[in-house]
């Protein structure tokens, strides 16, 4: 009788491991929408046009790996907290939310390679003539206080021992400053520059180069044991930088010099 | 202040909003109130003791707050059930059951607002169970219980705004959208609260009508 229990009981294990082999990739394309999670008020990433449609760098990224998996595209906007747990509760196949792929949210999720890279920009006033990181040794410089990229210049400014480091309370308030004349240069993240420089308020201004901060790489992101569906993903990223697409989407809503997606001097 | 960048293009989306959270709204309300009778009958047939565990049951959509259960109701839809439903039938699912939760409470007031004495008396002439319900119970115990739903009903619209955690794009959230774009959070919220009160003030003055009628009879 404990046989026919125990054999049973293997039976009936094997008949759900048949039935759970259709994976996330299989039900996606089964079902034909891809279901994005994005952030849309973060722009130029993901935020809105004037009839309210969803736009921007994330968007035209989910809209190509819907046409990669030969499916419909469905952006479900998601502010920042809630992406994680939209994934987790189901509302969405993927994350492309420029998500940074750290160790402790990839105890939840899975992260693909990264597709996308915040870099830190040097921004200056073009009467200076500062045309590097480099090139802002001596003079004035400031940034969002507190922020990683301020507290980085500062120490520069010190290590550099002449010029001048003045924090500001709003981003707003360094770009304003920077086209008043009040400071020489600033650092921010990269897309923050570019949207400041092209929105053309704040005079004759540059984005002139990288500063060698840490970058922000950020990632595609699904169930952590849809092992099929990263694969993809990262499969999916590559792609994209190799068919030159990931310029066109870079220049399309960014501008400028293209973050490189590498780590130097290691694997993945 | 009225130098603003809103278009009617923006008019008409917050109007598509204001249409989900009327729709949202009367769904939970019909289903909610249809479930409420349901129970609070329930309650007041089975007695305190061995009504307890549908009154345990409702106390906890009474007192966990609705976002709450938006949230853990989506999640038990989408983790546990492992079920590919939308967010807009999550939400009504979570508001019906909300509604029904508060309507019982109302309906059993309503029900026990009717006289013990008159309602021996229908018994005693003869009517069942059923005609007594229909015919004694119903006309008494609804006057009573009107204006009470109406607040109901109205709460109900309000707190449908929650829905947004579900990803359901409702009145509030259109108007989040819009200031996100473009930055005039006091004039957008103005444009939401006076949607907000074109919604609900015909429901009220309805209530207030109906309670005038009935109470000159």
């Amino acid at each position: 009788m404990k046989k026919m229990t125990l054999i049973a009981a293997l039976l009936g294990m094997t008949s759900i491991a048949g039935t759970a082999q259709a994976d996330k990739l299989d039900d996606i394309i089964s079902s034909g929408t891809l279901r994005c999670a994005v952030v849309l008020d973060f722009p130029p990433m993901g935020m809105r046009d004037e009839s309210n449609v969803p736009i921007g760098f994330d968007v035209d990224y989910c809209n190509d790996l819907a046409a990669a998996l030969g499916v419909e595209a469905e952006i479900v906007e998601t502010p920042f907290p809630e992406r994680i747990p939209a994934l987790m509760s189901g509302r969405v196949d993927v994350g492309v939310a420029s998500t940074s792929d750290t160790l402790e949210r990839a105890k939840t999720v899975g992260f693909s390679v990264p597709y996308f890279a915040f870099e830190m920009a040097v921004t200056a006033n073009n009467a200076t003539g500062i045309s590097s990181y480099e090139g802002m040794k001596g003079f004035t410089v400031g940034a969002v206080a507190g922020t990683y990229e301020a507290i980085a210049l500062e120490a520069q400014v010190k290590e550099w021992g002449e010029g001048e480091f003045r924090p500001y309370q709003t981003q707003a308030d360094v770009f304003l400053a920077l086209s008043q004349g009040q400071l020489d240069a600033t650092v921010s993240t990269s897309t923050v520059a570019q949207a400041n420089v092209q929105s053309g308020n704040f005079g004759d201004i540059s984005v002139v180069g990288f500063a060698p901060f840490d970058t922000d790489y950020v990632a595609l992101f699904a169930k952590r044991d849809e092992y099929g569906f990263l694969n993809y993903l990262d499969l999916f990223v590559n792609q994209q930088v190799r068919t030159g697409r990931y310029d066109e989407l870079y220049e399309k809503w960014v501008g400028g010099e293209v973050p490189q997606l590498m780590v130097p001097n290691v694997y993945r | 202040m009225f130098d603003t960048a809103l278009s009617a293009n923006d008019l008409v989306f917050l109007a598509k909003g204001a249409g989900i959270t009327i729709l949202v709204t009367a769904i939970s309300v019909v289903i909610g109130t249809l479930l409420g009778i349901l129970f609070g009958v329930i309650r007041v047939q089975l007695g305190p003791v061995l009504a307890a565990p549908l009154t345990f049951f409702l106390d906890i959509f009474r007192s966990v707050p609705l976002l709450i259960q938006l949230v853990l109701g989506n999640a038990f839809v989408g983790m546990v059930l492992q079920l590919q439903i939308s967010g807009f039938t999550v939400a009504c699912i979570v508001l019906s059951l909300y509604t029904s939760a508060y309507c019982a409470e109302i309906v059993r007031g309503g029900i026990d607002a009717v006289p013990e004495i008159t309602r021996r008396a229908a018994r005693s002439l003869g009517l069942t169970w059923g005609q007594d319900m229909r015919y004694i119970v119903l006309p008494l115990a609804t006057r009573v219980a009107l204006p009470s739903w109406i607040g109901l009903a109205l709460g109900v619209m309000k707190d449908s705004a929650l829905v947004y955690v579900v990803q359901v794009t409702e009145l509030l959230k259109s108007t989040q959208i819009l200031i996100t774009r473009l930055q005039e959070p006091l004039f957008l919220l103005l444009i939401c609260g006076a949607f907000y009160f074109i919604i609900s003030f015909p429901l009220a003055r309805f209530g207030g009508y109906l309670e005038k009628r009935w109470s000159n009879d």
